[in-house]
């Protein structure tokens, strides 16, 4: 059934630098995860860290709308974390793209699939991290591989 | 010059960019080398591959010997676990957010079923 394997449709507009992957089940119906996912009441209970507390500032949930979330840390600071949606397909996938301030032209492409389980939800998260500037555009696509490999090597340090 | 955290991952980053520079580390990860070893294997110049090493050095992904006449570079895989660092930052994040998510399902559940036995 096609609905319960979504595909990401697009790419992000960027060459990205790396990559991560998680998968994760979710004992309730798929209509609900999209919505606590696309509801700024909802997003608020759960989006962050153990010990954040997210505050939903904008969420306008369709292709183009901006998002804006504030996250205080346990350390008293905000965190802010803003981007666009890009695709918005209830209740089978979200896909985004965000700024984090901390490190200068730093955009995280984010790719939520949720898939139908038999009345469980599995999710795949998909982001791929770039640090674009002069220097690093025209990077090449497959560098994420190239990052696996680096961190293998890596563990023998 | 000093250059914080996030403009050595940048630093970092911008020199991890260039397929020839990482094939230059990747080459390095199996021993140390000289600047003519690791220009064999590229149809470039002597001056062209110093440019790219100096990249590298300036990103502090390599060390060059100043004694040894035929100057050495050395990998140094500092730099490389701050990028593996920061993509484990994220898979953290994740992590716990979703943890978090699973408590929160949890709890709705709960609540519709107390609702609909009312």
């Amino acid at each position: 059934m096609a609905a319960s394997n979504p595909q990401p449709a697009k790419g992000p507009a960027f060459s990205p630098q790396g990559e991560l992957v998680l998968t994760r089940t979710f004992d309730a119906r798929r209509e609900l995860v999209f919505k606590v996912w696309t509801d700024p009441q909802h997003v608020a209970q759960w989006w962050g860290p153990t010990g954040f507390t997210t505050t939903v500032q904008e969420m306008d949930v369709r292709p183009g709308g901006k998002w804006r979330y504030s996250m205080r840390g346990p350390d008293g600071k905000d965190y802010p974390f803003n981007g666009e949606y890009v695709e918005v397909v209830a209740p089978e996938r979200l896909v985004f793209v965000g700024t984090i301030h901390e490190v200068h032209d730093h955009k995280v492409w984010t790719e939520i699939l949720f898939a139908d389980n038999e009345g469980k939800t599995k999710i795949t998260v998909r982001q791929l991290y770039s640090f674009e500037s002069d220097a690093t555009r025209g990077a090449p696509i497959g560098w994420s591989m190239q990052l696996d490999r680096l961190a293998k090597y890596l563990v023998a340090f | 010059m000093k250059m914080t955290a996030s403009e050595h991952l940048t630093a970092t980053f911008a020199a991890l960019a260039d397929p020839t520079r990482r094939a230059i580390l990747a080459r390095l990860s199996s021993g140390d080398a000289a600047v003519t070893e690791l220009a064999a294997p590229f149809a470039m110049s002597l001056p062209a591959v110093s440019k790219h090493l100096k990249v590298l050095e300036r990103a502090g992904l390599i060390a060059r010997s100043r004694e040894a006449q035929w100057r050495p570079c050395q990998l140094d895989a500092g730099p490389l676990k701050d990028v593996a660092d920061w993509i484990e930052h994220y898979r953290r994040f994740w992590t716990e957010s979703l943890d978090r998510l699973d408590d929160y399902l949890h709890e709705l559940k709960a609540n519709e079923k107390k609702r609909g036995r009312q």
